[in-house]
Order: structure tokens, then C-alpha cells, then sequence
């Protein structure tokens, strides 16, 4: 299995160096566990263009047979916010069902989680947090994998 | 002027036989079909190929690791339907002389230097 997700990730690493779609850039990998990269967000006016936001993607042996844990990351310096969302937690766990064990499939990749994630944001119309987001970013000790978020609203 | 042979290279390539719409390259691993899955050293018959009644492809060691994971519902990773793998009649089935191919397998015309290279 190691082999897998080294050979896939080193793949997808050369193909994300050539070319990316607008708004989404890789920061870093030095390694193929951890990646970042940055999203803006066209044509939102609750996502000024002039913000950055960062994803941090963190790979098990068994990718891409198993999902990539998917937060979004706050930074000071550059500035990174937690973009505003009802389905992301002030803590930057992120609810989208591509991302957990029954929405994930191995024909996802870096570059197309992004795509989802920029177009959530892109299409939302909702500037606020996941209802119980204050009680779920104090009380939550899981990994993002391990949470069963109730998918109370597919609409947004 | 008469011309005598004295020996003789011949190289030939292969591909898989997929259905005319398959991808080049596994979803799964990324590799080409052709390539081994990221566990195999020598493509063909030792990293055969596995068609879905819905047509999709994999390496047979890559929709093999998904099935086997829980999260896959026993779907194919494409399109989300039952995983069934398509039995060989369906597809046309080349036996070139002299050989037992798996179905699926087919000569191409020989052309100069160009061996499979394990990726």
C-alpha cells in the first residue's frame, strides 16, 4: 500500500506543478504525507477576491483507496481565515460528502477536492457557521474521518 | 542482387483490448493501462485488466484493494454502480496462433522499437 500512495502522489505532485485551475495553488509538499495549497474564490461577494484561504491535506499510506483528511488551516501570517460556511467549522473541519468513507472515491484527487471546495464556496449563499459550531469546535476530539456529520442540508 | 538475412530483430507491441471509450490511464493508480499497477513490476498478463459491466476499467490489483475497502459499497469508483466485472463473451475475444492470451489482450501490427515499459 505504500507504494500506491507514494507513486500516485508523486504523479499528481507533477501534474499540480505544471498546471492549476484559477484560484487554487499548492504552497508546499515537502513530503508526500502533508500538502498545502491556497484557494481564492471568484464571483462571491461574501469571499473578497483579495481573500486567501489554506487547505491542508493530510494522506494515509492507503490513498488514494482512502480518503485524504481535508481542514481548512488559520493562519497570522500570511493571513489565512476560516472561510465562512454552513458546512465549515470554525476549527476548519470541513462536512462534504466526498470527503468522508461514503461519499470518497480513489478516482478523486488533489486537484479535483479542490474544484469541490472552491465551487461549494463559489455557490454559497450563506455567510454563516454550521449550526452547533461553537459546542462542536469545544467538545470535538475526533478526526475529521471519524466524525458522522448529519448531512442536515444537501441544499447548500 | 540477392539479399541474405542473417538475423533479425523483431519487436512488436501490444495493447489491452478495452472498449473504444476506455480511458488510457487507471483512475485509481493514474498509471496507464498498459503500466502496472503501483504494486507490479511487469505490465500484462501479470497486471491484467478487469472490465465493469458499465464499462469502466482498472488494473485488476487496483479495483481489487477498492472493493476490499469497506467504504466501497462494492461500487465502482466511475460511476457509483454495483462493481460486476464483464465476462469475456461480451467482449470480442483475441486468440492469436500459437498462444492462450487472457481475453482481452490483443497483438497490434509490429512497429519498429517500442517495447512496454514498466511504469
Amino acid at each position: 500500500m505504500a507504494g500506491m500512495s507514494s507513486k500516485r502522489l508523486q504523479k499528481e505532485l507533477v501534474k499540480i506543478q505544471g498546471t492549476l485551475p484559477p484560484g487554487i495553488s499548492l504552497v508546499s509538499a515537502d513530503n508526500l504525507r502533508e500538502w498545502l495549497m491556497d484557494l481564492s474564490i471568484p464571483d462571491n461577494p461574501i469571499y473578497p477576491p483579495t481573500d486567501t484561504y489554506r487547505l491542508r491535506f493530510l494522506f494515509s499510506q492507503s490513498y488514494p483507496i482512502e480518503a485524504p483528511e481535508v481542514t481548512f488551516l488559520p493562519l497570522q501570517s500570511p493571513e489565512r481565515k476560516i472561510p465562512l460556511h454552513p458546512h465549515i467549522y470554525t476549527n476548519g473541519i470541513i462536512c462534504l460528502d466526498l470527503l468522508d468513507a461514503q461519499g470518497w472515491s480513489p478516482v478523486h484527487n488533489v486537484e479535483s477536492i479542490c474544484i469541490s471546495i472552491q465551487s461549494m464556496l463559489a455557490g454559497n449563499t450563506k455567510a454563516e457557521r454550521p449550526p452547533g459550531d461553537a459546542e462542536f469546535v469545544r467538545s470535538n476530539r475526533s478526526r475529521p474521518r471519524d466524525i458522522n456529520f448529519l448531512y442536515h442540508d444537501p441544499s447548500v | 542482387m540477392k539479399v541474405t538475412f542473417s538475423a533479425y530483430h523483431a519487436v512488436a507491441e501490444w495493447k489491452w483490448d478495452l472498449p473504444a471509450d476506455a480511458d488510457d490511464t487507471c483512475g485509481i493508480c493514474r498509471v496507464e493501462f498498459e503500466g502496472t499497477c503501483s504494486k507490479c513490476k511487469f505490465p500484462g498478463d501479470d497486471c491484467p485488466i478487469i472490465i465493469g459491466n458499465c464499462t469502466h476499467c482498472f488494473h485488476m490489483h487496483c479495483i481489487g484493494d477498492w472493493l476490499l475497502a469497506e467504504s466501497s459499497q462494492g461500487k465502482c469508483p466511475m460511476c457509483r454502480q454495483p462493481f460486476r466485472e464483464r465476462l469475456a463473451d461480451a467482449a470480442a475475444v483475441a486468440t492469436p496462433a500459437g498462444g492462450a492470451p487472457r481475453p482481452g489482450m490483443v497483438a497490434v501490427t509490429p512497429t519498429p522499437a517500442r517495447t512496454p515499459a514498466g511504469r
